[in-house]
């Protein structure tokens, strides 16, 4: 969101004259001689040029004029010199408050409503911790800090323009808002606009503009504000249930002169809350005399800790995991015996949900079926009113408002200590036949790939399979979500770590995967981990410009483009509704394909300077690309394959 | 209600014939009667059964390849369907159904054996040590 201000032209304090007494109307004249500047350098190249029909006498716009528009009234000269002693500015105070929070990176697209804070984290804070990370579009730049704070367990701080960046990034914030993933917003605002492009990018109420799916807003009026609200934001974004906020900052706070800071308060987060101790000896009641007990997992894995203590749980219960679907973060080994439901036949008599967001369907089945659910998850201590991803109401038998990852040590110790050796036979007879069934439906599920293996366009699962092949002796992360691709990356790729699967968008929109990937992709890179990324082309046409985000910055990541020339599942969904009112599937794909003319993406990657190959549509050819590719991402470089691919 | 009823009871019946021709031991099926090539265009191109099914009727999901259902099973299936998914083409002229069958037919049959790919193998020998 890059404004009309081009700093070659205004002289910044030191270039201005060693008083700083340059008024506003000296500093037009120099604009006004600086644009006849321009001007005179026009006439020169004209003189070469064909005579041209005069033209009818207009006023043409100057580059003061523009700058009269664009600058804020109190900014419209150049800022007074500072002589030593005479304060600082309060952005300067700012970087140090978000330096005292400790954020590595902060994601933006500039504007002028941060030019204060924008220029302060560049000369103040030296570009380090946090280190600027240059996006071609907001959304793309929330996009990445969620993608990264999955990836690092913390949160990204990204900063955008008043009132346009803010809802550019709108979509991206919802979406971090549904997967429970802590964003941290800090957008610019022009509290007193006096010209025509300043006035849009303020707001009476800035925060309204997304308040429906962020945790917590806040304008800060002053630095002591800034510096209590910005602790209180990152607390309320790390505490479970996760979420992202927003502080909003005026740019006239800024840019104005502080001779004494206040005190920057430390930074504490609360420990997230265990279950109620009876409440959880009943869950291990309920759990230690089931006969088939079934736990399913949402948003799970805060930590990569909740990956042992999952393994644990389902290990001394011998009872099955389900990861649930696109919505879950899938914190359990896809290749452990009991990954599954059990297999053909395994009907759940106690479910228990960890931080499952929707337990509604679950807890109707088992009421009508006399069997039980059990719930543990922090959505009980915070909800928002207006966003329905809570779904239904859910009439489990057991609620637990706590954070799970936190309460499973007590309930792992109950189960223990209720577990009779009776029982503890019972569970390993169960333990041995759900793995039975859940390696036979493993296996299979993995011989399945042969269907289609030799088809042009490019099968998925061969798509999987030949990556899988080729980065088996790496430590890897797929950093994309898997909406496009099935259940085939958990069937053909042991995600044998926390950190091989990144989860997915968590509000279902499109755009999510390709920017979100970059930000998984960063996080991994200090770890030197090998960063994949199977994004869609309908997804990447949302946000390209993270490709060159991601060769600017160097972040090592393969992208596959998994590109089926539509978006697929409405093309289904289109035909459907054809079908249904018996009009026929001809004109089912208007609207839904992406074809002629074909986009071609390894081009519009090398446009954006990574290297890249295809399009890929023989499937033999596949695995040299990859080969080739992959050598250039453990190099250290960024690399994009595009893959003709089937839909499905 | 009646029409209610009734129509359950054609799905079930679907179904059930549906179920009896798969399950039915290797039986040959009738040579289709429709023109593949042009069925060829009707799957890819007009219908688009490739989105559900893939192009080759391989990938997609339900796989169409083998074919085990009779042509007029086929039809009668794909005019009714007995699952929520699978769009109706009840108002699809019959000769562009057979022609679509005769198609799906003309798919060459047989996927590799798992095992028989070096890459799957892979996979398996991986999945099998992991437990």
């Amino acid at each position: 969101m890059a404004d009309l201000h081009d700093s070659s032209e205004p002289k910044g304090p030191a270039e201005a004259g060693h008083s700083g007494s340059l008024d506003r109307r000296d500093f037009f004249k120099g604009a006004a001689l600086g644009a006849a500047g321009l001007v005179v350098g026009g006439q020169s190249a004209a003189a070469e040029a064909p005579p041209v029909q005069p033209s009818p006498a207009v006023e043409l716009p100057t580059l003061a004029h523009d700058l009269a528009y664009a600058m804020p009234a109190q900014a419209s000269g150049p800022p007074p010199a500072r002589a030593a002693g005479q304060g600082r500015p309060a952005s300067d105070f700012m970087v140090d408050v978000i330096k005292k929070i400790g954020f590595e990176y902060a994601a933006i697209n500039p504007g002028s409503t941060f030019q204060g804070l924008h220029e302060s984290l560049l000369n103040y804070g030296n570009n380090s911790a946090p280190e600027l990370l240059t996006c071609l579009h907001e959304e793309a730049a929330v996009a990445m800090a969620h993608g990264y704070a999955k990836a690092a367990g913390k949160p990204m701080l990204v900063i955008v323009h008043g009132t346009v960046g803010l809802l550019h990034s709108s979509m991206a914030l919802f979406q971090a808002w549904a997967d429970r993933v802590p964003v941290f917003l800090i957008v610019g605002h022009n509290r007193n606009p006096s010209g025509v492009i300043n006035r849009p990018h303020s707001a009476q109420d800035m925060g309204l503009l997304v308040r429906s799916f962020v945790k917590y807003d806040d304008e800060a009026t002053t630095l002591e504000r800034f510096a209590e609200s910005a602790m209180r934001a990152y607390r309320i974004a790390v505490t479970p249930p996760m979420g992202p906020v927003v502080i909003t900052v005026a740019a006239e706070l800024q840019e104005s002169i502080v001779n004494d800071a206040p005190r920057i308060p430390e930074l504490t987060v609360p420990a997230p809350p265990q279950g109620d101790a009876s409440a959880v000896r009943e869950a291990a009641r309920m759990l230690v005399a089931a006969q088939s007990p079934l736990i399913q997992i949402a948003k799970l894995g805060r930590t990569p800790k909740a990956w042992d203590l999952l393994i644990e749980l389902a290990e001394t219960l011998q009872a099955p995991v389900d990861v649930l679907g696109y919505s879950s973060w899938q914190k359990f080994p896809s290749w452990h015996p009991l990954y599954g439901s059990g297999g053909r036949g395994y009907t759940p008599d106690v479910t228990l949900g960890l931080e499952v967001t929707d337990m509604s369907v679950p807890a109707r089945a088992a009421r009508a079926n006399g069997r039980k659910t059990i719930s543990i998850s922090a959505e009980y201590l915070f909800q928002g009113s207006n966003i329905h991803d809570f779904g239904r109401y859910a009439d489990v038998d057991l609620a637990i408002a706590a954070d799970a990852e936190a309460t499973l040590p007590s309930l792992i110790e109950e189960i223990r200590k209720q577990t009779t050796p009776e029982r503890k036979s019972a569970m390993q007879a169960r333990g041995k036949q759900v793995a039975g069934a859940h390696k036979e439906l493993q296996l299979n599920g993995i011989r399945d790939a042969r269907h289609g293996w030799e088809a042009s366009p490019v099968s998925v699962p061969r798509l999987i399979a030949e990556l899988g092949d080729q980065i088996a002796n790496d430590d890897w992360a797929i950093v994309s979500g898997h909406q496009f691709t099935g259940d085939w990356q958990r069937r053909l790729l042991n995600h044998d770590k926390p950190y091989r699967y990144n989860g997915d968008c968590g509000g279902f929109g499109i755009g999510y995967d390709s920017p979100a990937s970059v930000g998984g992709a960063l996080a991994h890179k200090k770890f030197g981990r090998l960063s994949v990324a199977i994004v869609g082309d309908g997804d990447l046409n949302f946000s390209p410009g993270v490709i060159w985000t991601a060769a600017h910055h160097k972040i090592p990541l393969l992208f596959i483009v998994h590109n089926n020339r539509a978006y697929h599942a409405e093309v289904m969904i289109i035909q459907r509704m054809c079908g249904v009112r018996g009009r026929g599937n001809q004109n089912a794909h208007i609207g839904n394909v992406i074809t002629d003319p074909n986009i071609n993406y390894a081009q519009m990657a090398k446009a954006y300077g990574m290297y890249s190959e295809g399009p890929i549509e023989n499937p033999k050819d596949l695995a040299g690309a990859y080969q080739r590719a992959l050598a250039k991402v453990r190099a250290g470089e960024p690399a994009l394959i595009d893959v003709i691919s089937q839909p499905r | 209600m009646v029409f209610r009823s009734a129509f359950i009871t054609l799905v079930l019946l679907t179904m059930a014939g549906t179920g009896v021709a798969q399950n039915q031991p290797a039986a040959p099926l009738a040579a289709p009667t429709g023109n593949a090539q042009r069925g060829k265009v009707l799957f890819e191109s007009s219908l688009r059964c490739y989105a559900c099914h893939g192009f080759d009727g391989q990938t997609g999901s339900p796989r169409l390849v083998p074919m085990s259902r009779a042509e007029d099973i086929f039809l009668a299936y794909v005019r009714k369907p007995a699952t929520q998914g699978m769009p109706s083409f009840v108002a699809q002229p019959e000769a562009d159904l057979r022609d679509v069958y005769a198609y799906i037919r003309s798919i060459p049959q047989a996927a590799p054996a798992a095992d028989s790919v070096p890459v799957i193998k892979g996979v398996l020998d991986r999945r099998t040590k992991a437990n």
